[in-house]
């Protein structure tokens, strides 16, 4: 007999896939939202569970439709693919219970149902990439990902007609991604034969530094880094968080770039190996200074931003750069602090864009002018939003000083004057941290609000999913055993498994 | 109650509640709140909880142990007494502080590892001082000052000592820690400054007499005797702590004699009196240690009273200096009652808690076989009959009347101070119920025939001879002054060598500074020309200008990768 | 504040009754230098201390009287070392 679990690693992204077109079916404003948010409730449950039974009895593998790898598709849950499903699911689910209200305020009531189908889509396409064990249908998930979050993004015209310009930029740059990335995995497979992730990485040795296969990663790692905005390939992303509706940016900002970090740790360290990635390959040498420089010129250009959404995206560009950073160092304490990363901004990041959601709904804008005196007007939405800023600062206790910690930790133990720079860096890039936060809660705290408003808060179906979100993050920045946890076993099972 | 709280943080959490009262609710509050404490740590038991990992570091947030309760067990008692005390007082904020602070003291007892007690001795040192500053006088605001600067120091040292020690065995377990490499000495200067040592101890003296009246009594309670029992967990039997003792007896004598304020009399006795605490952690036998509890929780109840009654006298008066008072029996009687008890005791005649406590600790010594410091602690005891039993009722009470007439003090510090004689007298006639508290199994007798005559016989010669000496004007007039301590050095001429390098810094701060300036001017300049709203790196470039870039970067790394061709 | 001539005299004001509180602290101390001079003359078998130096006669009458003595001579010569204006740091 097939129990229903047995099946869970399909029903995964299966569900939000066969949900989708029923969703575009679906008039009115409660129904295609109220399906939505069940699915992805229902992926959460199973990503959860699956993460479980990953723990308890290691790896789970697949077979797709019962054909055997590596002939047929084989989907593997291990723990960084358990751990990136429950993150993605779960912030999907979040954001969601905030989506009801604040989405009919920024896409017709007509494009509704549409509008939840490509969510739907979209997170099919993120969970799809997280479980599938096999390159070329990661491709295909990438698309699917990549195509509705275009549509996604581009409903945001009715706030903000640049939106259109933002999506089409966007499909421009992320096409030529996946185009690269389809690229490389085709000059792998004409060398190995194959395209079941295991399978290759078990032939790679064999045919390590062929020029096939040097420009077959060349083309992956290019083609994952365009996806993930990693600087100076970024220029997408700034235009399409901020003209994107809120929920989307919110989900987006937690999940999207976070599955492309995840696509750059699973190739270097499970197809490619940790060996041959940075000895081999000198791999460090490409990414770091990428990543420094990411992170310290994108903090210096948040701070001279007039828009909080499209601070908080330059912010998103310059913690990618964190966690590329802890790849880049190629050790297990550099790709732990990478993994606490990607969950703790995950957690936050969200936190903060769904605060800037809740301003919007009342406000109507995001420029940081018509903000002037928020914190009085809406003292929650204001207070929340000041304390997700410290944790995307990295003060103690919020989930930003943990992952700082351990980036920091594992920068010294590269020990040596470049790693003290290292660490200086970090400090500085903290700081600009600090200037662009303080530049919001002064708008916030310190001018007075415009004549004639009064206090008036966000509806509590907006704050609650935000303060879940804020001080979730604080419980996760006090309680590690879960982020930190997952990520030690995460770093030594990458690191040991290679 | 909670399984496992810190009792400490009931008066923490207890005291965030307090700005939301007020009258009588406000009074309940801070009168239960050191109750509830003192039930939590009975409930208890013995044992340990609150278990954490962070950062790898195992935390452990309480831990009751009988070292542990017996200090928790007198601070909840010294904290009721105090709040009776500041019943009166309707300024919020210290009531707040007060709680906060003795919250941190308790907790920092029952931590049972060194962050957790780095966490409430750094809290302790914030707290307290606003209860210095809630005198809103100019002198207090830079005596508290000066005190915050050496507390934070001692807490900033004994971090270092946390870390070192960390480093050196894997632990941060609050436990005996010993003279033992830099960790050692390091943690050991952070308690000695708090616990005052020689030539450490200024702060003291500087800060306490500058507190509000009721402030005074309730930092004199904590603080100091918290870092006697960081001592006696980390160090019970480190010899050097022996001499330290000595001359932490003997230093304040002299400055006793000459003080004109009754307050700084009392904090310079109360230096010397945590003399004989550290001798006892010093000595570390079980009799020393049980000593030094037992000493300790003495102690806060005469030096309590002590403090309370020239509260008293400081708040009908509005002056605590010798030159200005005397005769003050005929308007205070009952205070004046309670002072001469907390006198007897505190000079240690029989009957009293302190004569229970300080044999205890004699008798250790001269188990320890330390004959150079028994004779020195003989001395003292002869000297603290002097500045706490003799100068402080008889100026204030006796002496010349300066016809100074004011009413009784108010009921609740009446009742306060009956709370400490009650103790002063109890523990003295009954030591067993005291020993019955103390960490290790009793085995001594105070009361037997020799050791009651031999201090009596100190006693009444010294009050002899002071009588004598008062009587033949001998006796040093009380002048309006300032004695020279040791914190000279650090208040005149060190800082006039700081003020002078302080300006030579200037110089060459500002010199390099405009330097600084300009380079940074530059980049930031740079910065915003490259990095703000619509400058190149801010820029939302054309789909094909990023395409172009991204094909570039494509090409160099594929140049790059072609190198490691096989 | 009331005149200190209308209050009622004190026992403590006589100059008498001081002097009568100075000679009961005598008579106390000779109270309790009683054992030793007994045992002194031979008449009673009373040891203090637990060594030689304590046992002697005077061992803490001295304490009491000339140690309190020298303490305060001392501390009186040290003030003209130490004192200073009660302003002295302000």
């Amino acid at each position: 007999m097939i129990s229903l679990s047995s099946q869970f690693p399909i029903l995964v992204a299966l569900a939000p896939l066969m949900a989708a077109p029923f969703c575009a079916l679906f008039r009115g404003n409660t129904l295609p939202w109220a399906m939505t948010t069940i699915i992805s409730a229902f992926s959460f449950y199973v990503s959860l569970s699956l993460l479980f039974s990953v723990v308890a009895s290691g790896p789970i593998s697949y077979e797709l439709g019962g054909w055997a790898p590596p002939w047929g598709i084989e989907y593997v849950v291990d723990p960084l693919s358990g751990f990136m499903l429950v993150l993605i699911s779960g912030i999907s689910t979040g954001v969601l219970l905030f989506a009801r209200d604040s989405i009919t305020k920024e896409v017709p009531a007509h494009q509704l149902g549409l509008f939840f189908a490509a969510y739907l889509l979209s997170l099919t396409g993120m969970l799809g990439i997280c479980i599938t064990g096999d390159a070329f249908n990661i491709f295909v998930f990438l698309e699917i990902m990549s195509l509705s979050s275009y549509a996604l993004i581009a409903m945001g015209e009715r706030t903000d007609r640049r939106a259109l310009t933002a999506a089409f930029q966007y499909l421009i740059i992320g096409t030529v991604g996946a185009t690269f990335y389809l690229t490389g995995v085709g000059l792998i497979y004409m060398m190995t034969g194959t395209l079941n992730i295991a399978d290759i990485a078990s032939r790679f040795p064999e045919i390590e530094g062929t020029r096939p296969i040097l420009a077959g990663v060349g083309f992956i790692i290019v083609g994952i880094c365009i996806k993930l905005a990693l600087f100076p390939m970024h220029v997408w992303l700034p235009n399409s968080y901020t003209y994107a509706p809120n929920i989307i940016t919110a989900f987006f900002a937690g999940t999207a770039t976070k599955v492309s970090v995840y696509l750059l740790i699973r190739f270097i360290f499970t197809v490619f190996g940790p060996n041959y990635s940075f000895a081999g390959l000198g791999l460090t040498d490409v990414l770091m200074p990428l990543a420094i420089l990411g992170f310290l010129s994108m903090s210096a250009v948040a701070i001279f931003q007039t828009n909080l959404k499209r601070l908080l995206a330059y912010s998103s560009v310059a913690q990618l750069g964190y966690m590329v950073l802890g790849i880049a160092l190629a050790s297990e304490a550099g790709l732990t602090a990478s993994v606490v990363h990607i969950f703790n901004h995950a957690v936050v990041k969200t936190g903060l864009f769904l605060s800037v959601g809740c301003m919007f709904y009342v406000v109507g804008s995001t420029y940081l002018k018509d903000l002037q005196g928020v914190g009085r007007r809406m003292p929650l939405t204001t207070f929340g939003f000041a304390l997700g800023g410290l944790g995307l600062i990295g003060v103690p206790l919020t989930p930003g000083f943990i992952s700082k910690w351990y980036l920091v930790v594992a920068v010294l133990e590269k020990g040596s004057y470049f790693g003290y720079a290292l660490v200086a860096a970090l400090m500085v890039s903290s700081l600009l941290a600090v200037i662009y936060i303080w530049r919001v809660v002064e708008v916030a705290y310190f001018r007075p609000p415009p004549e004639g408003t009064e206090t008036q808060e966000a509806p509590l179906s907006l704050l609650i999913p935000t303060w879940i979100f804020i001080l979730g993050s604080f419980y996760f920045g006090i309680e590690t055993s879960f982020n930190v946890g997952f990520a030690k076993t995460i770093a030594s099972f990458l690191m040991g498994g290679a | 109650m909670i399984e496992g709280l810190n009792p400490g943080l009931i008066l923490i959490l207890g005291a965030l509640l307090v700005p939301l009262t007020s009258g009588f609710i406000r009074s309940l509050l801070i009168l239960a709140l050191p109750v509830l404490a003192l039930v939590q740590i009975y409930t208890l038991g013995l044992g340990t909880w609150g278990h954490f990992e962070f950062l790898g570091l195992s935390l452990e947030i309480t831990r009751v142990d009988p070292l542990s309760r017996i200090f928790g067990t007198i601070f909840c008692i010294a904290a009721f007494m105090g709040m009776v005390y500041a019943l009166h007082v309707k300024d919020t904020i210290q009531h707040f502080v007060a709680l906060i602070y003795i919250g941190s003291a308790i907790g920092a007892v029952f931590a049972g590892d060194m962050i957790t007690l780095f966490v409430f001795w750094e809290l302790t040192a914030i707290s307290s001082v606003f209860l210095i500053w809630a005198s809103r006088t100019e002198r207090a605001y830079r005596a508290g000052m000066r005190y915050l600067i050496i507390q934070v120091t001692s807490g900033v040292i004994l971090l270092g000592g946390i870390i070192v020690y960390y480093q050196d065995t894997g632990s941060i377990a609050f436990d005996y820690i010993g003279l033992t490499g830099i960790a050692g000495c390091l943690i050991l200067i952070a308690f000695g400054i708090k616990s005052a040592f020689p030539l450490l101890h200024n702060w003291v003296q500087d800060s306490y007499p500058e507190a509000t009246v009721t402030g005074t009594v309730i930092l004199s309670a904590f603080t100091t005797k918290l870092a006697i029992y960081a001592l006696a967990r980390a160090f019970p039997g480190t010899d050097i702590l022996i001499p330290i003792g000595g001359a932490m007896i003997l230093l304040p004598i002299v400055y006793v004699v000459l003080e004109n304020d009754l307050r700084r009399v009392l904090a310079y006795s109360l230096n010397s009196q945590l003399g004989y605490m550290v001798i006892g952690v010093g000595i570390g036998s079980e009799l020393a240690l049980n000593g030094t509890a037992a000493h300790v929780f003495v102690h806060i109840m005469y030096k309590s009273l002590l403090f309370m009654c020239m509260g008293a006298v400081l708040f009908r008066t509005g002056t605590v200096k010798v030159t200005e008072l005397g005769g003050l029996y005929k308007s205070m009687p009952i205070t004046t009652v309670f002072c001469l008890i907390g006198a007897v005791s505190i000079a240690a005649f029989p009957l009293t808690g302190g004569f229970v406590s300080k044999a205890m600790i004699q008798s250790a010594a001269l188990n320890g076989g330390l004959f150079i410091l028994w004779p020195v602690m003989l001395f003292a005891c002869a000297g603290i009959m002097d500045h706490s039993g003799l100068k402080v009722p008889f100026f204030t009470f006796f002496s010349k009347d300066r016809g100074i007439r004011v009413q009784e003090a108010p009921m609740n510090m009446l009742i306060a101070m009956g709370i400490a004689a009650f103790f002063c007298i109890g523990i003295g006639v009954f030591p067993g119920l005291l020993f019955e508290l103390l960490p290790y199994a009793p085995t001594y007798n105070p009361y037997s025939f020799g050791h009651i005559v031999s201090a009596l016989q100190l006693l009444f010669f010294a009050i002899l001879a002071f009588m004598l000496l008062i009587r033949f004007k001998v006796y040093p007039s009380e002048l309006r002054s300032t004695n020279l301590d040791f914190d000279w050095f650090y208040r005149v001429p060190l800082k006039r060598l700081i003020l002078a390098i302080g300006r030579l810094i200037l110089i060459v701060w500002n010199w390099s500074l405009g330097i600084a300036n300009d380079v940074l001017r530059y980049i930031i300049g740079l910065v915003s020309e490259t990095h703000s709203s619509g400058k190149i790196m801010a820029r939302t470039t054309a789909s094909s200008t990023a395409v172009v870039v991204i094909v570039a970067l494509l090409g160099v790394l594929l140049v790059f990768l072609y190198q490691f061709q096989q | 504040m009331s005149n200190p001539d209308d209050e009622k005299k004190y026992w403590l004001e006589e100059p008498a009754n001081i002097n009568k509180i100075f000679y009961a602290v005598i008579g106390l101390c000779v109270l309790v230098a009683l054992p030793k001079v007994l045992t002194l003359l031979d008449i009673l078998l009373f040891k203090q201390g637990r060594f030689e130096l304590a046992d002697f006669f005077v061992f803490y009458t001295f304490f009491g009287v000339i140690g309190y003595v020298m303490m305060i001579l001392l501390a009186k010569k040290l003030r003209g070392f130490l004192m200073r204006d009660e302003d002295y740091y302000d």
